[in-house]
């Protein structure tokens, strides 16, 4: 006989300390993984997270990827606070970059300060319109928000692929799925000479603590806080329902957007088909990782950013596949989702009884 | 056929509490035996240690003199200890008949056989073959009984029965009861009622705090006797004074007023009327699930009506929601504490800001004004005598108790001038419910109007200056508190009409 209770209080710090617990199991995990399959589990760890981030170019490589990851999550967990369950960034992103590209081609003989704000802000657009599809159908026609949002990711892709096959594509491109190269305005000012990272991170940053303030100080925050425990009591202390859903998609999709546009205005510099690898998925690991906090989700991000690194070298230099890297986020995901499970809940092995046997 | 029941030395201690602390008890049959406490005296939990729900940390239940283990609801069925909760379960979309052969191992037609031989035999009448969910709270306990009786019950556990029937099914499961006591099953009955105790039962064990205090025939005992044995100490019964409001002001009417809800298992109001004058409280009476969570969420905006079904001081507010409410000075407490008037994960200054609208001056500017919500939240724990004075504690560590004062400090601090209650003192031990009491009759005396709506109707007798009943989503002819009777509000809470 095995029972599971709820536990009634969950101490704060473990709350914090089992993500770090769980990205631990996953190394484990991993371990496991590569001696399987014949190779010594600590070199070919090594390869996974310590080689890629060994050197500057490499510690470059890790922001690039996780200023997208912690943009995303972070506008994600408005979304996940307050109850709201968009699964669709990924399409929110990819919109973003779609409409955020079309303008940078708009501007593709253009010089100017002006060119790359006006990019970023109808990337961000794009992400907000995408992503007021499902908030207003959840608002105004109860739609499962789980649902639009995801099949949205299709269109989304299925949209850019049309467009980067026909319309946009690039004339002198020899018939590659591709748009021109966008202009020297129209991208985003490297940091380093020789290394990818980009200012996107300053959007993230910003954003980052701009979301820290809007969560923890604003009425806004303490509406979603209170939503996210109990919508009874939103309605009962008189907020504003479905506003605050329409604002939590808002912020959500504009993050998404931002990401995307800085995909393709930063490390990319045109349209082609995928313009993301998954980043608008990984980000719910990452917003989960990071305990839905601000502080948390930076530190998830990189995390979860040297995964993907981490796959490219082990392609490299130990043949494996580079969707090893999927693997390892699915197995944060899995043992962060085993250890909440036993943080929220204990199980009690009641023993069998003569009787029953 | 003799039984005798022992409970010898049961502990059982949760973190922080101790349940049950060697609790020793003798039951025989032929006598109904009550087990009086107010919550959390521990009568649960040695109930769910009977009926094999909770195993005890220590002590010894014996059956016939045998000790037996109750390690599963499954052992107790085998010792032939039934127990009807307070919480039917039962499947409300299977017919009646259904719902008994679910546990039976029995055949279909002698299982029949039998149901019919019980109803005949009790006088019940219940239609086997209709699903559950026609049938009334009343009924539906039969269903539960009928249910254990079928399994020759030597001990028929029943726990706070009577909190969904009306008075006059209440009497009829009394008659059943001791029915069933003449036939030699052995009854304990949980309850926190007094009268109760001293009409349907030969002897009483009192608990309080994990302890059997007292254990006596009931023909020695008075209500006010077993009052104090429950709580412990000398209760002085508060009684408003009723007073004459014609000549005050109108504060609130509510004219013609329709809800019809798209959601079957939410109960439709048909044209509601009345009125509430400055200082006056009105006490709406019912068996729940006449439609009085429909219009209290009316009262409160968390259902919108029409603008002018709805004045509130000369002013139609039927199209606001409640923090809109709040601005005219409406303050509401609803029924479920914990997860509507106050979220448990949050911190009780967080619980306070709740009530927020623009003169508390809790958000200025979109930003949070901690500073001052603290400030109110120490102010309401002292003024309402929560036992806590640290504001950054979570509130799903205040007791029931503490927690309902918290809520009604919260909203009484505002000084409303109408404050809407909904089974204000549910689940709450004796000298919370005093203190919640009043506090009602307190800021009516101050002239602030106050809508009571409640399933206790020894609490709408005592608060309430006028009473109505709602049955069905309608409301009776509204009564001068002085003129009803609890027999009279039984009557109308049943369907059934006065004069």
């Amino acid at each position: 006989m095995i029972k599971v209770e709820k536990r009634n209080d969950v101490s704060r710090s473990i709350y914090f300390l089992t993500p770090v617990l769980a990205i631990f199991l996953t190394l484990f995990g991993g371990g496991i993984i590569f001696f399987i399959l014949g190779f010594n589990p600590i070199e070919a760890l090594k390869f996974f997270f310590v080689t890629p981030i060994s050197d500057l170019y490499g510690l470059s490589e890790l922001l690039v990827k996780a200023t997208p990851l912690c943009l995303i999550a972070i506008g994600l967990s408005f979304c996940f606070k307050s109850n709201n369950w968009n699964i669709g960034a990924e399409g929110q992103l990819i919109f973003g970059g779609i409409v955020g590209g079309g303008v940078a081609l708009l501007f593709y003989n253009h010089d100017g300060f002006y060119v790359l704000p006006i990019i970023i802000l109808s990337g961000a657009f794009g992400g907000i319109l995408f992503a007021m599809i499902p908030a207003i159908l959840k608002t105004y026609f109860n739609t499962n928000e789980i649902l639009v949002s995801l099949m949205l990711v299709y269109v989304a892709k299925l949209l850019l692929d049309y467009l980067v096959v026909g319309p946009w594509s690039n004339p002198e491109g020899f018939n590659f799925p591709e748009t021109r190269q966008f202009s020297e305005s129209a991208r985003m000012p490297i940091l380093f000479d020789g290394l990818r990272i980009h200012a996107g991170i300053f959007i993230t940053l910003i954003t980052v603590f701009l979301s820290w303030l809007i969560l923890y100080k604003t009425y806004l925050g303490f509406q979603i806080k209170v939503s996210g425990l109990s919508l009874k009591t939103a309605k009962y202390a008189g907020f504003k329902g479905k506003t605050m859903i329409i604002i939590v998609f808002m912020i959500s999709g504009a993050c998404a957007g931002l990401a995307g546009v800085g995909e393709i205005t930063g490390p990319i510099g045109q349209l082609h088909r995928n313009i993301s690898p998954d980043y608008g998925f990984t980000a719910i690991i990452v917003a989960f990782l990071g305990r839905l906090n601000p502080i948390g989700i930076i530190f998830a991000s990189l995390i979860v950013a040297l995964t993907y690194l981490g796959a490219e070298t082990a392609q490299i230099f130990l043949q494996v596949p580079k969707y090893t890297g999927q693997v390892f986020q699915g197995m944060i995901l899995f043992f962060l989702l085993g250890s909440d499970y036993l943080l929220f809940f204990k199980i009690k092995f009641l023993g069998l009884k003569k009787n029953e046997l | 056929m003799n039984t005798k029941l022992k409970v010898s030395e049961i502990s059982k201690i949760y973190p922080g509490c101790i349940a049950n602390d060697k609790v020793s008890l003798e039951f025989g049959s032929g006598k109904i035996y009550a087990l009086l406490g107010e919550n959390g005296a521990g009568k649960s939990t040695l109930v769910k240690i009977l009926s094999g729900v909770v195993k005890p940390d220590d002590g010894e239940v014996f059956l016939n003199n045998e000790s037996i283990k109750l390690n599963s609801p499954l052992d107790a069925k085998k010792n032939n200890i039934g127990m009807v909760f307070q919480h039917f379960n039962l499947f409300e979309t299977l017919s009646v008949f259904e719902n008994l052969s679910i546990d039976s191992d029995k055949k279909d037609e002698e299982l029949r056989e039998l149901v019919n031989d019980i109803l005949k035999k009790y006088n019940f009448k219940i239609d086997l073959d209709i699903p559950v969910l026609n049938l009334s709270a009343g009924q539906k306990q039969k269903v539960e009984i009928i249910r254990c009786l079928i399994r020759n019950p030597k001990v028929l556990i029943m726990d706070e029965p009577t909190s969904v029937l009306t008075e006059q099914e209440t009497d009829d499961l009394f008659i059943s009861l001791k029915q069933f006591s003449k036939d030699g099953i052995l009854i304990i009955y949980i309850t926190h009622k007094l009268k109760e105790v001293l009409s349907l039962c030969d002897e009483v064990a009192v608990m309080r705090k994990g302890k059997v205090v007292s254990v006596s025939n009931t023909i020695d005992e008075k209500i006010e006797s077993l009052a104090n044995k429950m709580v412990g100490e000398n209760l002085n019964t508060i009684k408003k004074k009723i007073n004459n409001f014609k000549n005050s002001e109108e504060i609130l009417k509510i004219s013609n007023l329709n809800f019809n809800s798209d959601d079957p298992y939410e109960t439709n109001l048909n044209n509601l009327n009345l009125s509430l004058k400055k200082g006056e409280c009105l006490g709406i009476a019912g068996i729940s699930g006449n439609g009085q969570n429909e219009l209290f969420q009316i009262l409160s905006g968390e259902i919108i009506t029409e603008g002018t079904s709805i004045m509130f001081r000369n002013k139609e507010i039927g199209k606001l929601n409640p923090r809109e409410r709040r601005e005219y000075l409406m303050a509401f407490s609803p029924e479920d504490r914990i997860s509507q008037a106050a979220v448990p994960e949050l911190k009780i200054y967080e619980n306070v800001a709740l009530n927020n609208f623009k003169s508390s001056n809790f958000f200025e500017k979109g930003l949070v004004n901690e500073k001052k919500i603290k400030e109110h939240s120490k102010k309401i724990l002292s003024n309402f005598s929560v036992n806590t004075d640290n504001v950054e504690l979570k509130s799903q560590f205040l007791s029931g108790g503490n927690l309902q004062k918290l809520i009604i400090g919260r909203e009484l601090i505002t000084s409303p001038e109408l404050l809407v209650c909904f089974n204000p003192t549910w689940g709450l031990d004796v000298g919370a419910i005093n203190y919640i009491h009043e506090t009602l009759i307190q800021i009516n005396e101050q002239g602030k109007s106050s809508i009571l709506i409640s399933t206790d109707n020894d609490e709408l007798l005592k608060l309430s200056d006028r009473i109505c009943v709602i049955y069905k989503g309608k409301l009776s002819k509204i009564m001068n508190a002085d003129t009803v009777t609890a027999e009279k509000l039984g009557i109308l809470m049943g369907g059934g009409s006065i004069d």
